[in-house]
């Protein structure tokens, strides 16, 4: 489509569009940006003044400098997975999308590593690498659709992040444009523990407040050399929670130790991808191993001496790796079947100490009971990261409310247990009052200080990550 | 005082025959389906993505916007190929959502001018009646044959038709006599040897006129494998392309036909994708009507791919030796539509001495989608090139189940591709029987 047919007064769209040279560089039109107005996360939903569609690192530039030139609120977004609403234009900001900047422009083997742009999806790099013998190893459950920048923008975490560890421990350079629209790059070649401060520690997982990276160095793993799945599912959900202890206890390190209970089981079962799980148990827990091939055998054996010790009804370990596939797609599609199951859903992210597995599940029940609304849990047992599912309906008025009061209260049993508010999903618009559950005003403080060095005038991504003003810390510090 | 009935209404959708809002509730805007859809992975742009479609088609009913020009861009830009049916988790029906929308626009937004006249011509007065396409496909004969082809070609009348009409211009495959005609005074054409099963066949409108090969060869493939097969004289077109592209009532007219046309029918055996995702969808779109609810059910649940139909009643592998190389394209319409992927596998892997060579993204949309290609050129164009993308380069033959597949594959082989044949999965199947009878 041609630039010069573009029906607006709006100097801004006409100047904005002047400095994009791609296909259709910029949406205006509010049929287009409907799209736009929220991510994964729904219940709060903005339309964005417009979305640009840059190509190059130069482009993106450009446009932040025009918005800080012209303090136009302006935010980054990649395929709009988030879980949080940190992609959502609050402000009715200019959405940059990294969507076109998705080219895979290094794979250093040699070094273990491969430089990609920030809207690469992350599972292609693994599908990119795997016939070489490598992988990337975060792989958050939308990791067949959400881009690495946003995966380094929410520090995201996966099944698989028990043993290997979350996107940070993954990235070893970025290049990124502040919010004046100065290009920097922070890592030194993506050599790990550079000297000075660890600037790439501080922007992963600052939810798009500090600069919106441009190029990221990511470090890639060789495959292991052996791996074995086990189901087992169990009539009691205190039996699975108290296996996950002992499979730890035990010593050993499962690459992943996931859990899904009744409800979660009805989504999926429901859903795209069902494998026939037993819908009267309480839980069950997938459990994969890897490693150097001998040895593997023998953690399995224990795992499964583990889980017979708790009453385990059934349990198996994959005989093919269609049969693994499977149980891993149903697992990871485990949020979205909850549209199966229920109109609406709003996902949790609390993490606990893991010994406190029994205790937060009774919470959680007693919570569900407390607001009349069912609650689904899929979470990452292994790490204690819990994903409580609040099922509800929009449009029953009055539910939506409730919901966010039940997963609010979830995330304070969190916190009051010795855990915290967010382990992947990162706090966006959310969280945002959560914070307090875990920080005092000073140390939020001592935060919002640090992205004014990046952000002084608050025009990148307003409005998240901290509480809002009005009870609030921002208006104090004025 | 008098009742007055009021049509029932859903948002800004005001007209009747209101899409299934059930539908859209079961989106929670996770964007799985992203990635996936061939729409947005040439474009990147959400409101060309499942999920943002399902979004925008929402926010009508939610009074956020109205039925306009601008909201028909990305639902008239959906190539209905369903690929985000296969990766939804929650199994939304993007399909059947964007088409019952369309309905609503088109009853919103009438065609005028020449679109309208391009669109009677071609839904109302050409599909719905076998004997006008017939004599066009004679007149197409006529084209190919008298040389006039020839003239189009040289005389540059050519270079004033659209670059996309001319690409399909060049692979237009030679016209030859339908099935329909061939056996017009046979009752029953009669399985050879012993008779194992009885099946009707519905030859589909297009396929009939463009690939009457391919449907010639569906019938000694059939026959070859005991089944006697009779061809319902009343059948008419699935209305795939009516109910694509909004025109529903049409589409449901088309559908009471062929409910009617094949009630007496067993099984009813059908080579193209399309009419065949069609045709077990009549249930769906009459579930409501106390009329014709259970008569759509019974008529769907006889509907059988011809692929999936042999590998469940059994087939005998041909035996003779084919020396070739070949690559296996998944209809949209096959496998995300209908879940059918590995019998039509089965079938080209029984015949010895074919080679099959899986192509990445094998279910990618090609971009044909029934008339997309002709309504959304460009779109369909680069969706096209990044299939071809896909496909092998050292094969011979590029095997599929579906006609729109068949034209927009053989474009792509021609601009894009190294020599290889586009070919019906039944053709196949049948030059390997008819090698063993010569030998």
């Amino acid at each position: 489509m041609n630039k010069s047919v573009l029906h607006t007064d709006d100097p801004h769209i006409l100047c904005l569009a002047k400095l994009l040279n791609g296909f259709q560089p910029i949406l205006f039109e509010k049929e287009d940006l409907i799209a736009y107005d929220c991510d994964g996360f729904t219940l709060h939903r903005h339309l964005p003044k417009a979305v640009v569609f840059p190509e190059t690192t130069e482009e993106v530039a450009a446009v932040v400098k025009y918005c800080h030139t012209h303090q136009l609120p302006f935010l980054a977004r990649g395929a709009g997975t988030g879980l949080s609403g940190g992609a959502i234009p609050l402000n009715g900001e200019v959405v940059i999308s990294l969507a076109r900047m998705r080219k895979l422009l290094e794979v250093d083997l040699e070094n273990r590593r491969a430089v990609i742009q920030p809207g690469y999806v992350n599972l292609k790099l693994t599908n990119q690498i795997a016939n070489k013998g490598y992988y990337y190893a975060p792989d958050p459950s939308s990791q067949y659709c959400c881009t690495i920048g946003g995966n380094v923008a929410e520090n995201a975490g996966g099944a698989h992040c028990l043993k290997y560890g979350v996107t940070t421990n993954h990235i070893l350079g970025l290049e990124v444009v502040l919010p004046n629209g100065e290009i920097v790059e922070f890592g030194t070649n993506g050599i790990s523990d550079s000297p000075g401060y660890d600037l790439v520690g501080l922007f992963t997982g600052s939810e798009g407040t500090l600069g919106i990276t441009t190029k990221i160095i990511v470090r890639i793993l060789k495959n292991p050399e052996g791996k074995k799945t086990v189901l087992a599912y169990f009539d009691k959900v205190e039996d699975g929670s108290q296996a996950v202890s002992d499979i730890i206890s035990a010593g050993i390190v499962p690459a992943a130790l996931e859990m899904m209970d009744q409800t979660a089981i009805e989504g999926v079962e429901n859903g795209g991808y069902p494998v026939g799980h037993p819908r009267d148990i309480e839980a069950l827990l997938l459990i994969e191993v890897d490693g150097i091939e001998a040895g593997i055998d023998e953690q399995i054996e224990e795992i499964l001496t583990v889980c017979r010790a708790r009453n385990v009804r059934e349990v198996k370990v994959a005989q093919t790796e269609a049969e693994r596939k499977r149980w891993w797609d149903n697992r990871k599609t485990g949020f979205g079947a909850m549209g199966t199951i229920s109109p609406d859903y709003l996902v949790q992210d609390g993490v606990i100490p893991r010994g406190k597995l029994p205790q937060v599940l009774s919470r959680i029940r007693k919570i569900s009971q407390k607001y009349n609304l069912r609650i689904a849990n899929v979470f990452h047992a292994g790490d204690g990261n819990l994903h409580p599912l609040v099922l509800f309906d929009a449009n029953v008025p009055g539910e939506s409310e409730r919901a966010l009061k039940a997963g609010s209260e979830c995330l304070l049993a969190c916190a009051e247990l010795g855990g915290t508010i967010t382990g992947e999903h990162g706090v966006g618009i959310e969280k945002r009052e959560e914070m307090r559950y875990v920080f005092n005003d000073e140390e939020i403080i001592a935060q919002t200080n640090i992205r004014a060095v990046f952000n002084p005038d608050n025009l990148l991504n307003a409005g998240k990550l901290f509480p809002t003003p009005g009870k609030c810390i921002e208006v104090k510090q004025v | 005082m008098e009742m007055q009935t009021k049509t029932p209404v859903l948002g800004n959708y005001i007209y009747p025959d209101l899409p299934d809002a059930s539908k859209w509730a079961d989106c929670v805007h996770c964007g799985m389906c992203l990635e996936t859809c061939p729409t947005y992975n040439v474009t990147q742009q959400e409101q060309n993505s499942p999920r943002g479609r399902v979004h925008l088609m929402k926010s009508i009913a939610e009074g956020k916007t109205t039925l306009n020009e601008q909201m028909a861009k990305p639902i008239q830009a959906c190539i209905d190929c369903r690929a985000c049916t296969t990766a939804c988790p929650a199994d939304v029906q993007v399909g059947a959502l964007i088409e019952e929308v369309r309905g609503q626009l088109r009853q919103a937004m009438p065609l005028k001018g020449w679109k309208k006249m391009v669109n009677n011509l071609i839904l109302h007065q050409l599909f719905p009646h076998q004997n006008r396409l017939n004599r066009l496909g004679g007149f197409l004969k006529f084209y190919q044959k008298s040389g006039l082809q020839t003239v189009t070609r040289k005389t540059g009348l050519i270079k004033i038709m659209p670059d996309h009409l001319v690409d399909l211009e060049s692979v237009m495959p030679e016209i030859k006599k339908p099935v329909r005609k061939r056996y017009k005074d046979m009752k029953v054409i009669p399985a050879k040897g012993e008779m194992k099963n009885e099946v009707a066949f519905m030859t589909g409108c297009v396929m009939d006129v463009m690939f009457t090969e391919a449907n010639q060869a569906t019938i000694n493939v059939l026959t070859r494998n005991g089944n006697n097969v009779t061809i319902p004289e009343k059948q008419v077109c699935c209305g795939a392309l009516h109910f694509h592209t909004g025109e529903r009532e049409k589409g449901k007219e088309l559908a009471k036909q062929n409910i009617i046309a094949f009630e007496e029918a067993g099984t009813i055996v059908i080579n193209s994708a399309g009419c065949g995702c069609m045709l077990k969808e009549y249930e769906e779109i009459f579930h409501d009507d106390p009329e014709w609810a259970d008569r759509a059910k019974a008529f769907s649940r006889k509907v059988q791919d011809i692929s999936k139909y042999l590998v469940d009643t059994g087939y005998v592998a041909p035996k003779s030796k084919v020396n070739v190389k070949l690559t296996y394209h998944d209809a949209c319409h096959l496998a995300h539509g209908q879940g059918i992927r590995k019998e039509p596998r089965e079938l080209i892997q029984s015949i010895p001495g074919v080679e099959l060579i899986e192509m990445e993204n094998s279910d990618r949309c090609c971009g044909s989608g029934g008339v997309y290609n002709v309504l959304q050129p460009d779109l369909a164009g680069a969706v096209l090139k990044q299939k071809m993308e896909f496909v092998p380069d050292d094969v011979e033959l590029v095997v599929m189940g579906n006609p729109g597949c068949m034209l927009q594959m053989s474009m792509g082989v021609k601009k894009y591709g190294n020599g290889q044949r586009v070919i019906h999965i039944m053709e196949l199947m049948d030059q390997a029987y008819q090698k063993e009878e010569v030998e």
